[in-house]
C-alpha cells in the first residue's frame, strides 16, 4: 500500500516502509505459496515444542 | 464415576471438555456450563466488523455437539462455587442460574469431583465511562453481536466519506490498563485496508491509540525478530506496518472517558488530553466474571480462591516483586488452585502473576501499560493439558500433572489479519518462543530467536482463512478433530 500522508518530520516519516520488490513479492502467488508453506512449518514447530 | 465440570465453552473450556470426553470412558460425566448457546471463533469477529463474514460464520450451536458428544450441556451461568459442600454434604458442588429459555432464572447445585473454571474475561466496559457500546459512543468487536452491529456503523462512515465528508477513525485500547491490543490492531489495519480498496484514502483519518509504551509491545513486551541481516524489534515491524497504511498513532495513551465525539486520555507526561473521533472501536479491561466461593460453613472465600481481579488462584508466584525480578519461574504450569486440589483454571481465567510488558506510571500515579495477553493458541493449550491431567487422574487415582504448560515455556503463533481477500488479502504471521520472557535461559532478547518469526504477506491471510475453517472443524468435534493441534 502506498503511503500518501508522509508528512516530513512528523513520527511517521521515519519509519521504515517496504519498497516496491517488497510489496510486490507480498503477493506475488508462487513466492507466498511458498511461504505459506515455510510459515506453517514453523508454526508447527512452537506448537509441537509448546507443552508436554 | 467422576463427575467434571468445566464452567465455560471458550476455546479453553471447549478444548478442556472435548480432550475430557477423548481420554475418559462413558462411565465418567463431563458437564459444560456455559451461559451462551452458541461457540464463537473470537479470532474472526474482525472479519464480522468489517462485514467480510456474517456472524452465522463464526459461530455453531453448542447443544447439538454436545449431545453428539455425550456431554452433559447446562446453559446456565455459573456463580458461586462450595468446594468444600456445605452443612448437608461434604460433595464439593457449584451453583449456577439458567439463561436457557426454557429454564430462565432457575438455579441449580451441581456436585463435581473436578471443577475446570474457564469463564474467560468479564469485558468491563463499565471501568471507562462511556465506553460500553451500550452507550452509543463507541463500538467493540469483542463479541460477534457486538461485531455485527460495529459493522452496521462502520458502513455509515463509508457511507459518509462516499459523499464527501471527512471521517476521523480511532481505533485502540479503551482503558489504561487493557490487554488484547492484536484484536483491535487487526481491526484498524482491516479498516484501513477496506478505506484503500473504495478509494477513501483521503477522507480517512486513521488513528491507532494505546496504552502500549511503544507500539508492537502487544502485552508481551514487544519482541525481537531476526530479518534480512538485522534483529529486529517488533516495534519496528509494527510502525512499518502503520506508516504503510497511512495510520498515525499515539502510543503511552490511558483513556479515561468517551462522549459522543471526544476520548479523553491521560498520557506517561501525565498531560489530559482529547481526541476526536467520528467513529472508535476500543478495547475494554477485562476482569474475572465475578464467582465467589463459600466454605462449608458458609464463610466467604473469595478472596482464598480468586485475586482481587476476579481472576483465579493457581500454581503460580503471587508474590509482588519490582519488574527486575520477575522471573519465568513466576507462571504457572499445571494451573491447580493452591487451595483445592480438584479446583483449576484454564485460558483468561487463570490469575497472572504479573504483567509481561514492564508496568508504567504517569506522573499523576495512573498505571499506563498493557495486562499479559493470553488468548487464542495459549487458552487452548492449557484447556488441553488441565484436561489430559485430570483424566490421568481419574484413571490412575493418582495426584500427577504429566502434562504441563507454562507460558514462561510455551510458544505462541498470532497471525494478525491486515486486509481480507484470497488474492489481495495480507495478514503479518508472528511466533514467538517463550511467550513470556525468559532472561535467565535467553539472557540477551529474552525469547529464542530461532522461533520468533515476523512477516507480511498473503501467505498470512490463507493461514488465518485456513486456521478459521479448521478450528471451526476441530470445535465442532467433527472426524479426527483431535488430529488438529491447538
Amino acid at each position: 500500500m502506498e503511503n500518501k500522508k508522509f508528512i516530513p518530520y512528523s513520527e511517521i516519516s521515519f519509519v521504515t516502509v517496504p519498497g516496491k520488490a517488497t510489496r510486490f513479492f507480498r503477493k506475488f502467488i508462487p513466492w507466498q505459496i511458498y511461504r505459506f508453506v515455510v510459515l506453517n512449518w514453523k508454526m508447527m514447530r512452537i506448537v509441537i515444542g509448546g507443552h508436554s | 464415576m467422576s463427575t467434571i465440570v468445566v464452567l465455560g465453552a471458550g476455546v479453553s473450556g471447549h478444548t478442556a471438555a472435548l480432550t475430557l470426553r477423548k481420554n475418559l470412558g462413558k462411565e465418567h460425566k463431563i458437564i459444560v456450563v456455559s451461559p451462551n448457546s452458541k461457540y464463537q471463533w473470537i479470532p474472526s469477529n474482525i472479519w464480522v466488523g468489517i462485514g467480510r463474514m456474517k456472524s452465522q460464520q463464526v459461530t455453531f450451536p453448542l447443544a447439538p455437539v454436545y449431545k453428539r458428544m455425550n456431554v452433559d450441556f447446562v446453559q446456565a451461568k455459573a456463580h458461586t462455587i462450595y468446594p468444600e459442600g456445605d452443612a448437608a454434604s461434604v460433595q464439593p458442588f457449584v451453583s449456577v442460574t439458567y439463561t436457557l429459555e426454557e429454564r430462565q432464572g432457575e438455579t441449580e447445585n451441581i456436585p463435581y469431583d473436578y471443577l475446570i473454571n474457564a469463564t474467560g474475561p468479564k469485558l468491563k466496559f463499565e471501568a471507562t465511562e462511556g465506553l460500553s457500546p451500550e452507550q452509543g459512543n463507541c463500538n467493540s468487536v469483542c463479541t460477534y453481536q457486538h461485531a455485527e452491529h460495529t459493522w452496521e456503523n462502520l458502513q455509515k462512515v463509508f457511507g459518509k466519506m462516499e459523499a464527501g465528508e471527512k471521517q476521523t477513525i480511532v481505533i485502540g485500547t479503551g482503558h489504561p490498563m487493557a490487554t488484547c491490543q492484536g484484536a483491535a490492531f487487526e481491526y484498524v489495519l482491516n479498516i484501513a485496508f477496506e478505506v484503500r480498496k473504495r478509494k477513501l484514502e483521503e477522507f480517512a483519518e486513521l488513528i491507532w491509540l494505546t496504552n502500549e509504551y511503544e507500539v508492537g509491545d502487544f502485552g508481551m513486551g514487544g519482541a525481537y525478530v531476526r530479518r534480512n541481516g538485522y534483529i529486529t524489534s517488533t516495534t519496528v515491524f509494527t510502525e512499518s506496518i502503520l506508516a504503510e497504511y497511512g495510520i498515525r498513532w499515539i502510543k503511552r495513551a490511558g483513556v479515561k472517558k468517551i462522549d459522543q465525539n471526544v476520548i479523553y486520555y491521560e498520557n506517561l507526561e501525565g498531560e489530559h488530553l482529547e481526541q476526536p473521533f467520528d467513529f472508535t472501536m476500543l478495547i475494554p479491561s477485562f476482569s474475572g466474571v465475578g464467582l465467589q466461593a463459600f466454605d462449608r460453613e458458609g464463610k466467604d472465600i473469595t478472596e482464598k480462591i480468586f485475586a482481587p481481579n476476579g481472576f483465579m488462584k493457581v500454581d503460580a508466584d503471587y508474590t509482588q516483586k519490582p519488574y527486575e525480578e520477575w522471573d519465568a519461574e513466576d507462571w504457572p504450569s499445571i494451573y491447580r488452585n493452591p487451595s483445592y486440589h480438584n479446583l483449576y483454571a484454564a485460558g483468561i481465567a487463570f490469575a497472572p502473576p504479573h504483567a509481561i510488558s514492564k508496568p508504567m506510571k504517569s506522573k499523576n500515579g495512573t498505571m499506563i501499560s498493557p495486562t499479559p495477553p493470553r488468548t487464542g493458541m495459549p487458552s487452548g493449550v492449557i484447556g488441553k493439558i488441565v484436561a489430559l491431567n485430570i483424566a490421568d487422574q481419574v484413571k490412575s487415582g493418582l495426584n500427577d500433572h504429566r502434562h504441563k504448560a507454562s507460558m514462561a515455556k510455551m510458544g505462541a503463533a498470532c497471525v494478525v489479519s491486515a486486509g481480507y481477500g484470497l488474492q489481495s488479502g495480507m495478514a503479518a504471521t508472528m511466533t514467538v518462543f517463550p511467550i513470556v520472557q525468559n532472561w535467565k535461559k535467553y539472557p540477551r532478547w529474552g525469547r529464542d530467536l530461532d522461533y520468533t518469526v515476523g512477516e507480511a504477506g498473503l501467505a498470512g491471510h490463507w493461514i488465518k482463512l485456513m486456521l478459521h475453517y479448521l478450528f471451526l472443524y476441530k470445535a465442532q468435534a467433527k472426524p479426527l478433530w483431535w488430529l488438529i493441534p491447538e
